[in-house]
């Protein structure tokens, strides 16, 4: 599902943002990226959804080989995925109705099936009474779960969520626990960045830790094999 | 998919319904302006061809010439390149033309002794000689002749004619590519306020997989839509202007303007001039799309 070898990222502020990091994430885990602010957690899943290219390494995600894929296969392999932000990014003017099904709809999904899929999305979510609200109209919590819709809505095999509960109270935050549970359950793989060690606790599972740029901890080590 | 665009772009126009309606009133006017000046342009252009037909080379004949002298040089002007046609105007016949035009004044004409009017040949020229350079050389060979005691053409006000025209097309062609720019930039400058005005969606639509063609695509329907839109607005705003020119200007100055016609656009010139529009929103577009919507 997952597979990086000998990651490496430099930015000019920062020349070690990851460095040397090799692991792999198979196919139905749930992972925690866990480690402090600048630790890397986002550049990490960045790369992995093609937002940054590696300075060095291999990155193969869903079978695309991330490293040498071009700006027109993008799309493609983010398709492949769905990506949960901590600042939700919804469209403040839409409903939550219409936040999901934007997502099928911008890959020319059909009127009829986009409406399917974005009903039982908001029902997954818990929100199915809650669609003609606009964001504004919702809670933390509730926005949160608008945006894990529209991740899942178009079916992926892999879910990144970046610090999905850093703007929520604790009960909102184990309900969205709950929901990411779920979707694992359901047999999407998941990868949740976060720099609350409170988490695992709540909901445990395996773990990579990152400090500084590089990899501290892995409960799912084993010997890479790439390609 | 196809209704998703317009719908796009639909929203887009109505996202700043004020940018997007002065943007389209400044491509109307640009192409108004533009078409005014086509409109002037073609009819000057159709005129000068009219009155370029109409030139001619009149050569009086001295009293003296033979009726053998008159054929033998009819045919010998008759063989210049710059010849079209050559007819021989008699003396009596000159006198009756002028009867016809003195009409109830022929007794003006009465005590003359003798016919005072001479025969002449009115040597029309060949399309392609009728300009004033071509009227010179013909006359260049004429001087030399015996037979010829004078000659008439009117080539200097073709001259300035063609001086005029030639203005007209540098000014034409100048200010066509004023507004081309001016056009051009303005519709990039709405595309781009658009771009920056949805740039959320933009980036949701990268994040969940959305290609390039398929974020672009709103954005070049949208400037297609007002380059086009503009173009056929000027065109029927032309169209009235045209038409209160005609009725309430041409016609009643009509004799005095010398009759000649006036004509709107062709159907392909109308067609080019909507075509110019769509193409104006396409490049119009390009310009913000290449450089503030890399995908």
């Amino acid at each position: 599902m997952i597979e990086m070898v000998h990651v490496n990222k430099a930015y000019d502020a920062s020349p070690q943002a990851l460095s040397d990091i090799t692991l792999e994430v198979e196919k139905g885990k749930f992972v925690y990226l866990i480690g402090p602010s600048g630790a890397g957690k986002t550049t990490l899943l960045k790369l992995l959804y093609a937002a940054d290219r590696p300075t060095k390494g291999e990155i193969r995600v869903n079978g695309f080989d991330v490293v040498r894929l071009k700006s027109r296969e993008i799309p493609y392999l983010r398709r492949s995925l769905g990506v949960v932000f901590q600042g939700y990014k919804l469209l403040s003017h839409r409903t939550a109705f219409e936040n999901v099904a934007f997502a099928l709809e911008v890959l020319g999904g059909r009127r009829r099936e986009v409406l399917k899929k974005t009903t039982q999305a908001l029902h997954l979510v818990g929100l199915e009474r809650k669609g003609n609200c606009l964001p504004s109209q919702l809670s933390a919590g509730e926005q949160q779960r608008v945006a894990i819709a529209r991740a899942i809505v178009n079916e992926p095999l892999l879910i990144l969520a970046d610090e999905p509960t850093g703007n929520i109270d604790l009960g909102a935050t184990e309900e969205i626990m709950r929901l990411f549970d779920e979707i694992n359950f359901r047999g999407a793989t998941v990868v949740l960045a976060t720099h609350n060690d409170r988490l695992p606790l709540m909901l445990p599972k395996e773990r990579i830790v990152l400090e500084r740029g590089r990899m501290v901890e892995n409960t799912m080590f084993k010997p890479p094999v790439f390609g | 998919m196809g209704g998703y665009f317009f719908r796009q772009a639909r929203q887009n126009l109505n996202q700043n319904p004020w940018m997007n309606a002065i943007t389209l009133g400044t491509i109307t006017l640009s192409f108004l302006i533009l078409g005014v000046f086509l409109v002037i342009f073609l009819n000057a252009k159709g005129l000068m061809e009219e009155w370029g037909s109409r030139i001619r080379v009149t050569a009086y004949l001295t009293d003296s010439v033979s009726n053998e002298g008159i054929n033998r040089l009819q045919e010998k002007i008759r063989d210049f390149r710059e010849v079209r046609e050559v007819r021989y105007r008699s003396k009596d016949e000159a006198l009756k033309a002028l009867e016809e035009r003195l009409k109830g004044r022929q007794g003006l004409l009465k005590g003359l002794p003798r016919n005072p009017l001479p025969g002449s040949l009115e040597i029309q020229l060949k399309p392609e000689y009728q300009n004033s350079l071509g009227v010179q050389r013909l006359v260049e060979k004429l001087r030399g002749a015996p037979e010829v005691e004078d000659l008439q053409f009117g080539a200097e006000w073709v001259e300035r004619f063609s001086a005029f025209m030639e203005l007209l097309e540098v000014l034409g062609l100048g200010l066509g590519g004023l507004f081309f720019l001016a056009t051009i930039f303005v519709i990039s400058s709405t595309i781009r306020l658009n771009i920056f005005a949805r740039r959320e969606e933009i980036e949701i639509m990268r994040f969940v997989g959305a290609t390039g063609l398929f974020i672009r695509a709103p954005f070049y329907i949208e400037g297609i839509l007002q380059g086009f839109m503009g173009a056929c607005l000027a065109l029927a705003m032309l169209f009235a202007f045209f038409q209160l020119f005609s009725t309430k200007v041409y016609d009643p100055l009509k004799d005095l303007l010398g009759n000649f016609p006036v004509h709107f656009l062709t159907m392909e010139q109308m067609a080019a001039m909507a075509l110019g529009g769509l193409a104006l929103g396409l490049l119009g577009t390009q310009v913000s799309v290449g450089r503030y919507l890399r995908v």
